[in-house]
């Protein structure tokens, strides 16, 4: 079965990483052959927010910030995998394979 | 995003021969152009707003770019300057790469998410697009630089 993912990205201006590291796992995961959602939490507000069933749906959750998740009660239960954005801007790869690796 | 970045990016937001010999002074050369240009009120206020932003986490994202940004009080209107040095700065970038093409962004500090932030914020997302990245690398002219921005 195809891994789902769901990530919410977030850094401290919410202006460059936030999006870079959002377009960095969406390409990874694609190249993985993973379905993937991303919710950005940045200075233009949260936006392709994840739905409470595209949560519970998922394999594995990516945090990929640098600051406080908004709205985190929605992943309760969830196993969620926490890197920072520049790592994630760095290597979208390592992100997703160690997002999936922890739910393998 | 085509008509909104034509708006407000032309060739005065571009910089094809910047001169720098250091990322500081690379900073400082493009805040004075963005004063020239009537983006930002107070050059030197901004350059230190985009240094302490610096002082986080380096902006250089590799593959010899680097895209520093502040959100200061002395920026009058979002945008962003696009510049070529000619000669690598060492950026302390997250591939140990040194940085010849800069993307300077300039966000006034209550922009909650206007057009010109939403495009700054899309061009972040293409700079993870490896074709988009060559094509900005090979583009020989302002003019060229021009066009593979308007076409995102």
């Amino acid at each position: 079965m195809t891994k789902k993912i769901v990530a919410v990205t977030a850094c401290i201006a919410g202006i460059a990483h936030t999006y870079m590291a959002a377009e960095n796992l969406k390409k990874y995961a694609k190249k993985e052959g993973y379905s993937i959602k991303v919710e950005t939490q940045g200075a233009m507000g949260l936006e392709n927010r994840l739905s409470q069933s595209d949560i519970d749906d998922a394999d594995v959750v990516i945090f990929a910030v640098d600051t406080t998740v908004q709205e985190a009660d929605r992943f309760e239960g969830k196993k969620v995998y926490k890197v920072g954005t520049s790592a994630v801007v760095k290597d979208g790869k390592a992100a997703i394979d160690n997002a999936v690796a922890q739910v393998e | 995003m085509n008509e909104q970045l034509s708006d407000f990016i032309s060739d005065k937001n571009i910089v094809m021969n910047l001169h720098a010999r250091t990322r500081d002074e690379a900073i400082k050369d493009l805040s004075f152009i963005l004063q020239k240009n009537g983006s930002v009120s107070d050059s030197d206020n901004f350059y230190k707003d985009v240094l302490k932003r610096e002082s986080m986490t380096t902006t250089g994202i590799g593959k010899n770019i680097a895209i520093p940004h502040g959100q200061s009080k002395s920026v009058i209107s979002s945008t962003m300057l696009f510049a070529r040095n000619d000669q690598k700065l060492e950026w302390n970038s997250l591939d140990g790469s040194k940085v010849d093409i800069i993307f300077l962004m300039a966000i006034p500090p209550d922009d909650q998410g206007d057009e010109h932030l939403r495009m700054l914020a899309k061009l972040s997302g293409k700079l993870m697009d490896d074709a988009f990245v060559d094509s900005i690398k090979k583009a020989s002219s302002s003019e060229q630089i021009l066009k593979i921005l308007r076409q995102q």
